[in-house]
């Protein structure tokens, strides 16, 4: 077997290679995975009619192959649309990215955005981004940091103390992740209404609720919208096919 | 012949031309604004997804069996890879080894942050699948390029993989057979490679994506199923290419037990469980009929006579494609560089194919070209290539 020099590194077998960094995540500190919600049990059992009526015809009409990296087209759209109809923001349908589930798009979003070392601010419940920033190396504060570059934010979190943030964001320069999944209110507010913050606003919204088991959620807009791109590519390349297809016509309908 | 780098490539190509990945993607974005393209690029087979996997999600779907399964995958899915993985590729593993990705490729970005840690090496045969390198560098580890020849096939040397080894050197890449090259790791080489891994202590993580689709009288062989490896091998697969699925994104992982827990712990964090449809749409491609395997097998293997009989006709070279769905081919006879040359085929050709340097920067006299179409297809595509390179040729 191996010299000495590898012996020290204690990797003789796989089972021993785990790096002492993941070693902790998976077997020590907890590794913060997302918290799992009651809603992500369901989504499936009860789809309406013309939704699986959707799924069926995509997959007759031979919607199996990859889809354009950001997703189709048409759900792109769609998404645009309902920003700007929902919140009065404008994002071009190519700063749209689906991604499977929100959490690809969180994941995504925190280790692109967040910096090695550094904290990223959460004055709200950050169950869902621990995990990723853990693998990203930045921390969750609560209160305002030097080293803060990153704003994640809900619409649960407080109005006043929302704008207050909003307002540092302004001044600093930070980027704005604002994730409407699993939001309780429903409140048309939206930090990219702010002219001077929209292009350092990324939108983080899926159909968790409805449809978990078909992994659809999707990211959108900021000047940072084609490295996010690239970001999500570089794990899974596109989002499910058939899922797109039904995924918009959910939308479409509940519409 | 030296070849000559002109500058008459556009802003959108040359922006990106150092970042392969992007450079393919660039080229994919010029040619879906153009009509009639030919497309020779990237690697979705045209084929349809077989009939009796579609209507196994379809039923799924109209049954209600759409509900989030655990991060693992569904148990019967695994149950059924790990016997595949049994009785197809020696492997010595049950469902507790298994677990489903969302692609094969993330089946290797998940094993790359399991287990590469900040200064850590991987070895990594070249060229490569550039793909591998963001997943490399967001773990903090380094990629060390092992070389590969033309008059070998591409086929991956023990002696090559030893000589790249250094005291960092964590884990080795196998990609078997190999995009881009179509060459494969044959099994007299994987044996000298898997003693090279346990003198050195090496993690194999191996890459059969391809392994269903080998030309004959080639044949796909797991290092995973050699003596002594198991226990030091990540082998990664996936439907997209054997079974046409690639829209579906459904791979899997075979591994240790606590490298697949570690591997599931950072995908519930990453992108959550694989698609519920595509997982049986999974189960029906593996645990069905496999007769679609032989028939796409053979489709691929009278397209790539066709596709070599071209590049013969162009004067381009080749090691023998044993495997996949590309040929690399040596461009060095046009005297033009790969990228310009990819760009020349796209914007007078109308044909998509991916310049060498798309998969290592070393690679500028290099192309890779799909058999992704039908035959007269790609007899067209010849036909319209053939103009453009006499025009260009140096």
């Amino acid at each position: 077997m191996g010299s000495p020099a590898w012996e020290k590194r204690s990797h003789m077998q796989i089972s021993q290679t785990l790096s002492r960094p993941l070693a902790q995540r998976v077997a020590g500190d907890k590794p913060h995975p997302p918290a799992p919600s009651p809603r992500l049990q369901g989504g499936g059992a009860q789809l309406p009619s013309n939704v699986i009526e959707a799924a069926t015809a995509a997959l007759d009409r031979g919607e199996t192959h990859y889809t354009d990296r950001p997703g189709i087209p048409e759900f792109r759209g769609w998404v645009a649309e309902h920003l700007r109809e929902r919140y009065h923001v404008n994002v071009d349908p190519s700063e749209v990215t689906i991604t499977c589930g929100a959490t690809e798009a969180r994941y995504v979003c925190m280790t692109l955005l967040a910096e090695p070392g550094g904290s990223v601010l959460c004055p709200g419940d950050s169950a869902r981004i621990r995990g990723a920033l853990h693998l990203a190396g930045a921390k969750i504060v609560d209160s305002i940091q030097d080293d803060v570059r990153l704003l994640y934010i809900t619409p649960d979190v407080y109005r006043e103390t929302s704008i207050e943030l909003l307002q540092r964001a302004e001044d600093s320069d930070w980027w704005i992740v604002y994730d409407l999944s699993f939001a309780r209110t429903s409140a048309p507010f939206h930090p990219a209404q702010n002219a001077k913050l929209a292009a350092r606003v990324v939108t983080i919204d899926s159909l968790s609720d409805h449809m978990a088991g078909w992994r659809l959620g999707w990211m959108a807009g900021s000047e940072m919208a084609l490295r996010l791109r690239a970001g999500k590519q570089a794990i899974t390349i596109c989002t499910t096919a058939v899922s797109q297809w039904a995924g918009l016509e959910w939308l479409r309908s509940a519409k | 012949m030296t070849i000559h780098e002109n500058p008459n490539i556009p802003d959108e190509v040359r922006a990106v031309a150092a970042d392969g990945t992007q450079l393919r993607y660039a080229l994919m974005e010029m040619a879906r604004e153009m009509d009639e393209v030919i497309a020779l690029g990237r690697g979705d087979p045209d084929l349809d997804t077989p009939p009796h996997i579609v209507e196994a999600a379809k039923t799924a779907i109209r049954d209600g069996r759409t509900e989030l399964t655990p991060v693992k995958g569904m148990e019967d899915l695994r149950a059924a890879i790990a016997e595949h993985m049994r009785a197809v590729n020696g492997l010595p593993v049950g469902a507790d080894n298994v677990m489903v990705t969302t692609g094969g490729q993330e089946g290797l970005f998940l094993a790359i942050q399991a287990l590469i840690d900040p200064g850590d090496e991987i070895l990594v045969p070249d060229p490569r699948y550039t793909s591998y390198d963001d997943a490399i560098r967001r773990a903090g580890g380094t990629m060390v390029s092992v070389p590969t020849n033309r008059d070998d096939a591409f086929n991956l040397e023990a002696e090559a993989v030893e000589a790249a080894i250094s005291p960092a050197s964590k884990a080795l890449l196998i990609v078997t057979p190999s995009n881009p090259t179509a060459g494969i790791v044959t099994e007299d080489r994987l044996r000298a490679i898997a003693a090279v891994a346990i003198r050195h202590n090496l993690i194999v993580i191996v890459d059969e994506i391809y392994g269903k689709i080998v030309y004959e009288p080639w044949q796909h062989f797991s290092i995973g199923s050699l003596p002594g490896m198991a226990e030091r091998t990540i082998t990664l697969d996936a439907f997209s290419k054997t079974y046409a699925m690639t829209g579906w994104r459904c791979g899997y992982a075979a591994a240790p037990a606590n490298v697949i827990d570690a591997m599931a712990r950072i995908k519930q964090i990453t992108t959550g469980p694989v698609a519920t449809v595509s997982q049986w749409a999974g189960l029906a491609a593996i645990s069905g009929p496999q007769d679609c395997v032989a028939e796409y097998l053979r489709i691929y293997t009278d397209r790539r006579a066709v596709l070599l009989e071209g590049l013969d006709r162009m004067g381009f070279a080749y090691g023998e494609p044993r495997g996949g769905l590309f040929v690399w081919a040596d461009c060095s006879s046009t005297g033009i560089h790969a990228t310009e040359l990819s760009y020349l085929l796209l914007k007078e050709g109308r044909v998509l194919i991916f310049p060498g340097t798309a998969f290592g920067d070393a690679w500028r006299e290099y192309v890779r070209i799909t058999m992704l179409e039908p035959i007269e297809t790609l007899k067209e595509a010849v036909e319209r290539m053939l103009p453009v390179l006499d025009r260009y040729r140096a």
